[in-house]
């Protein structure tokens, strides 16, 4: 597997969001998502920065919404999860998988 | 929700300081979510709750900006336009000084009159090419001026607020002009 290919651990949380959100959503709802499943606060800026770098990847792909009142008539960025990107998640939760493989009572997991 | 009801300082920092790509959607989600978060708790909370996003936002974009060369992309912009804007400068200051006010008084007067227009253009030509331009271009005009006075380039003696003018509104011509063109095209195109 190339260097490249590795998800980061925001990168993975991220993308997973996405898909939990029927691979469809905006960053602000991403980040809920992410605080709502793991109590993490992550700022917003950073949700944004990493969905920069996976569709850089073209591990996710963006469009721009209508704008609207609500948001002081600034436009949303729908994020999209892309095959390579589930793709990438299939890869990244193997190497887990094989990596963690017999070390549950190390790790105190059941 | 009134609009100004926002914290409006938060808003026009992230506004200047976030890279272009994502600075719409960013700041559309956080006024999204300062609206729906002022009404269901209050608005001290909903304000705080901003900042601490608006703070700990600047450095993960900035640092993906760096990462993805877009910051280079500005750099070299805002180089290659204050280089025509010193040549342009040089060259009205050469001739203010030979054929239109010789005496070192009416100098100093004109002085400050070619420095803040050709910042004023600089600053547009800037934006125009690349926004984030911008704030590179005024950095290097705020730059420079501290190391001339450092310098003491200046042989005419000059009160500290003249030179401390060129420190300040320099930098601020250049951010402050493309902003108000930006603002009056608006206008004019809805009027």
């Amino acid at each position: 597997m190339k260097r490249g290919e590795l998800l980061g651990s925001l990168e993975q949380i991220i993308l997973l969001a996405l898909m939990r959100l029927d691979g469809n959503a905006h960053g602000m709802i991403v980040r809920r998502e992410i605080e709502k499943r793991t109590g993490r606060n992550i700022s917003i800026g950073a949700v944004y920065a990493t969905l920069e770098r996976l569709e850089t990847k073209g591990y996710v792909s963006s469009f721009t919404g209508e704008p609207t009142p609500e948001r002081g008539g600034r436009a949303k960025r729908i994020f999209r999860v892309e095959a390579a990107g589930k793709r990438a998640l299939q890869i990244s939760e193997q190497t887990i998988r094989s990596m963690t493989a017999g070390l549950k009572d190390r790790l105190g997991t059941t | 929700m009134k609009r100004d009801s926002l914290p409006a300082f938060a808003c026009s920092l992230l506004e200047f300081v976030l890279p272009g790509p994502y600075r719409e959607a960013i700041l559309g989600d956080l006024i999204e979510e300062y609206t729906l978060r002022s009404e269901s708790t209050s608005r001290f909370a909903a304000s705080r709750w901003f900042w601490s996003q608006a703070c700990r936002s600047v450095p993960s974009m900035v640092w993906s900006s760096l990462r993805s060369r877009d910051c280079l992309i500005s750099i070299s912009t805002a180089m290659g336009v204050y280089i025509v804007m010193k040549i342009l400068e040089h060259g009205a200051e050469l001739a203010i000084s030979k054929w239109v006010a010789p005496q070192p008084a009416t100098y100093v007067l004109l002085a400050p009159v070619v420095f803040l227009t050709s910042s004023a253009i600089g600053g547009c030509v800037a934006a125009r090419i690349r926004r984030g331009a911008t704030k590179f271009l005024a950095l290097m005009v705020m730059i420079t001026v501290a190391v001339l006075i450092d310098l003491k380039v200046c042989t005419i003696p000059v009160p500290w607020w003249y030179q401390f003018g060129f420190l300040t509104l320099g930098p601020l011509a250049v951010i402050i002009t493309p902003t108000l063109f930006g603002r009056l095209k608006q206008q004019r195109a809805l009027a």
